[in-house]
C-alpha cells in the first residue's frame, strides 16, 4: 500500500515539475455553474492560449466564500505561479492573501469586481455605470413615471452593491419613478422566474422591469402569463438579446457586461509580466446599451446576436484593445496544454 | 497499548493518511514548507471548528443543518460590533459573540426537544432563520475585526512548522471539550446518542442533554464564524460551504451518523486531509470540475475502505 502511494506520488510529482517555459498563471473564481462566470473562465483560457506566452494555467474554480478564496489564492502562491487573475468574492475579504502574493512578487489582477488592496491591479466592468445606463433608459421609456420592479443580483456581492449605487442615482433623477418590488434573484434563473411569477400573480402594478442580468426568464414569464408587456432591461446575455429581436411587443435594452473581462485580465497580467506597466492601477471597461426601439439600436442588436453561443453567455465575447483570441477559441474554451 | 491502538485505529489511520498526503504535497511542490503548512492550517480553521461543533451534535445522536448560517450570524455580529472598536472593547464583544452562539444552539436544541419535530426539519428551518438574521445584521460583507484577533491565527508559534491556527484550534477545542468529555455530561452526550431510551431509563435527562449538545454546537459555530472573520478581516452574511463539508469530515473522521461513537480528533484530522487534497489538486492544476469529483470520490473510498476494515476486524 505504502509503495503504491509513494509510486503515485512520484508520478504526480514528476508531472508537476515539468520544464517551465513561459508564464504560469493562476486563476481564482468563486462562482461555478453560472453562464457569465463560465464565459469569463473560457476567456481567460482562450487569452492565455492566444497570447502564446503562457505555459500553464492553474485554475481554482469552485463555489465558495471569501475564506475559501483565501485558501485558493494561498494554494496558487504555493504552486509558484507568476501572476494570479482573480474574480474577488468581495472587495476586502481576500486582501490578506493578495498582499501575501504581491509580497512574494506575484502580479495580482482583480477582474470584474474591485479589491481595496492597493498592490493589486484592477480590471473591471464599470458596474455603477452598468446599472445607471440601463435604469436611465428604462425610466425614460416609462415616460418618467410609474413603478419599476427592481430585480437585483446577490445580496452582499460587490457588483450588486455598485449596481445599486447606479440604480439609485438614476432613481434620483426621476422623482416620479417608484419601486414596485425589490427582490434579490441571487443571479439564479429559477429563483428570478419564481419571483416575477409571484409578483405578477400578486397583481402588483408595474410599468417596467430592471434586472441585474437574470433577464430572459423574466421575458418568458411575461409571455407565459399573458401579462401586459412592459419595458425590460437586462444584460447582453445571448438568450435575452435574441428575445429583443424576436418577442412580439417587447421593448427592452441589453447593457453589455462582458465576461471577457477575464481574458482582458489575463492580457493585463501578461503585459505587466512583460514589463509594460499600465498608467493606472484600475482599468474600467464601460458598458454599452443596445435597445430595440430605434433602428440604430436594432442594428447593434442584430450585429451582436450569435446563435452559436450558449443562451446564458454574454454576446460581447471580446473587448477591443485587450483580448486577442478568436470567437472559435473562446467557444472551444481550451487553455494552454489542453 | 495494543488495546489503545485498536480503539483508536481509525484516528491513527487518518493521521498516517494525512502524513502521506503532506509527503506527497512535498513531492508535487518541492518548495512546500512552513508557509504552505501555515496557509493550510488557516484554511482549515473554520472548517475544523464547524466540524467539531457538528461532531458533538452527531455524537449526541442529532444533526445541525443550520451550522453554516449560525457561523454567518456570529461572523457579522462580531464584525459589526468590532468595527472601529478598541482592543479593550473587543474582548467583551468576543465573549458576547460566543454567548450568542451558545444561545442560537440552545434555541435549536430547545425547539427540537419541545416540539418533538425531527432535528433535521427544525435545523433546516432554522438555517433559513439564521440566514435571514445574518443578512438583517449586515446586508453586504463588511465591518471589521480587531487586529489582535487576526494575529492569533497568522504566522507560526515558536517553531516554524507549528502554525498558530493549529495551536488556536487545539487550545480552544481542548479547553471546551476535554472537561466536558471527562465529566458526567460527556458520558450523557454519548449515552443519548447511543440509545436515548436506555439513557432515559438510566436516569439521564435526555432533553436537557440534547439542548446542551446543540448549544455546544452553536458555541463552536460562533468560534467558526469568528475564525472566518479573523481570516478575511470582515463579516460575511452569506453562509460559506461549511455545512456539507463538516458533515463529510465528521463521517470521514469516524463519528457514526446516528450517534454514540467517535471522538473529535478524527474529524479534525479529516478536515486537514480534505484541505490537503484540495491544495494538491490546485498544485497539480487539475481541471476544477474534475477536482470536485475527485474530492467526493476520495471521501467515499476512504469511508468504504474503513467499513471493510471494520467488518474484517470483527470476523478475525
Amino acid at each position: 500500500m505504502k509503495r503504491l502511494l509513494f509510486g503515485t506520488a512520484m508520478a504526480l510529482g514528476l508531472t508537476g515539475m515539468a520544464a517551465a517555459e513561459g508564464y504560469k498563471i493562476g486563476i481564482s473564481n468563486t462562482v461555478q455553474g453560472n453562464g457569465w462566470r463560465e464565459q469569463m473562465v473560457c476567456a481567460m483560457k482562450a487569452e492565455a492560449l492566444a497570447s502564446g506566452k503562457v505555459e500553464s494555467l492553474n485554475i481554482a474554480h469552485r463555489n465558495t466564500d471569501a475564506a475559501g478564496q483565501l485558501e485558493d489564492i494561498r494554494n496558487l502562491i504555493q504552486a509558484g505561479v507568476n501572476a494570479i487573475v482573480v474574480n474577488p468574492s468581495n472587495s476586502e475579504g481576500i486582501n490578506a492573501a493578495i498582499k501575501e502574493a504581491t509580497d512574494a512578487g506575484i502580479v495580482v489582477v482583480a477582474v470584474d469586481q474591485a479589491v481595496t488592496e492597493p498592490s493589486a491591479y484592477i480590471l473591471s466592468n464599470n458596474q455603477t455605470e452598468y446599472a445607471y445606463l440601463g435604469a436611465k433608459w428604462l425610466f425614460e421609456q416609462m415616460g418618467g413615471k410609474g413603478a419599476v420592479v427592481y430585480m437585483r443580483g446577490a445580496a452582499g456581492a460587490g457588483a450588486d452593491n455598485d449596481r445599486d449605487v447606479g440604480f439609485k442615482k438614476a432613481m434620483a433623477e426621476f422623482p416620479e419613478i417608484t419601486v414596485a418590488q425589490e427582490v434579490f434573484t441571487g443571479w439564479q434563473q429559477d429563483q428570478g422566474k419564481q419571483q416575477i411569477n409571484d409578483i405578477i400573480a400578486a397583481g402588483v402594478p408595474f410599468q417596467g422591469i430592471w434586472t441585474s442580468g437574470i433577464d430572459n426568464v423574466i421575458v418568458d414569464a411575461l409571455v407565459e402569463s399573458g401579462a401586459p408587456m412592459v419595458p425590460v432591461v437586462g444584460a447582453d446575455n445571448a438568450g435575452f438579446v435574441g428575445q429583443l429581436s424576436s418577442v412580439e411587443g417587447l421593448q427592452g435594452a441589453a447593457v453589455t457586461n462582458p465576461g471577457s473581462v477575464g481574458g482582458a485580465g489575463v492580457a493585463l497580467a501578461i503585459q505587466i509580466l512583460d514589463g509594460k506597466m499600465p498608467a493606472e492601477k484600475t482599468v474600467l471597461v464601460n458598458p454599452a446599451l443596445w435597445e430595440n426601439v430605434t433602428d440604430e439600436g436594432k442594428a447593434k442588436l442584430a450585429a451582436a446576436a450569435n446563435p452559436n453561443l450558449s443562451p446564458e453567455w454574454p454576446v460581447s465575447v471580446s473587448i477591443d484593445g485587450w483580448t486577442s483570441y478568436t470567437m472559435d477559441q473562446i467557444i472551444a474554451c481550451k487553455g494552454p496544454g489542453e | 497499548m495494543t488495546r489503545w491502538i485498536e480503539a483508536n485505529s481509525w484516528t491513527l489511520g487518518l493521521a498516517v493518511l494525512l502524513a502521506a498526503l503532506l509527503l506527497m504535497t512535498k513531492l508535487i511542490q518541492p518548495d512546500f514548507g512552513a508557509s504552505g503548512l501555515e496557509s493550510l492550517a488557516r484554511a482549515a480553521l473554520p472548517f475544523a471548528l464547524a466540524t467539531v461543533g457538528m461532531a458533538i451534535v452527531v455524537i449526541a445522536g442529532g444533526i445541525d443543518l443550520s451550522i453554516a448560517a449560525m457561523m454567518a450570524v456570529a461572523s457579522v455580529t462580531g464584525a459589526v460590533l468590532m468595527d472601529g472598536a478598541t482592543d479593550a472593547q473587543s474582548i467583551p464583544i468576543v465573549i458576547g459573540v460566543l454567548l450568542l452562539g451558545l444561545a442560537m444552539g440552545a434555541i435549536n436544541g430547545t425547539l427540537i426537544v419541545v416540539t418533538r419535530v425531527p432535528d433535521i426539519v427544525v435545523t433546516l428551518a432554522m438555517l433559513f432563520v439564521w440566514q435571514g438574521v445574518a443578512l438583517l445584521i449586515l446586508n453586504a460583507p463588511g465591518g471589521g475585526i480587531a487586529p489582535w484577533l487576526r494575529g492569533l491565527i497568522t504566522g507560526s508559534f515558536g517553531p516554524d512548522w507549528l502554525p498558530r491556527a493549529i495551536v488556536f484550534l487545539a487550545v480552544v477545542t481542548a479547553v471546551i471539550w476535554l472537561p466536558i468529555r471527562r465529566s458526567k455530561l460527556g458520558l450523557r452526550l454519548y449515552a443519548i446518542g447511543s440509545d436515548p431510551l436506555a439513557a432515559f431509563r438510566s436516569g439521564v435527562p435526555v432533553g436537557q442533554t440534547r439542548i446542551v449538545a446543540y448549544a455546544l454546537c452553536g458555541l463552536f459555530a460562533a468560534l467558526g464564524g469568528l475564525s472566518v472573520s479573523m481570516g478575511t478581516g470582515i463579516g460575511e452574511p452569506i453562509p460559506g460551504p461549511y455545512l456539507l463539508a463538516s458533515v463529510a469530515a465528521v463521517v470521514l473522521g469516524g463519528v457514526v451518523l446516528g450517534g454514540g461513537r467517535g471522538g473529535l480528533l478524527g474529524p479534525i484530522l479529516a478536515v486537514l486531509i480534505l484541505r490537503t487534497v484540495r491544495m494538491d489538486l490546485t498544485l497539480l492544476s487539475v481541471d476544477p470540475n474534475v477536482a470536485a469529483i475527485i474530492e467526493g470520490s476520495i471521501m467515499v473510498a476512504v469511508v468504504m475502505f474503513g467499513a471493510v476494515l471494520a467488518t474484517r476486524g470483527r470476523h478475525a
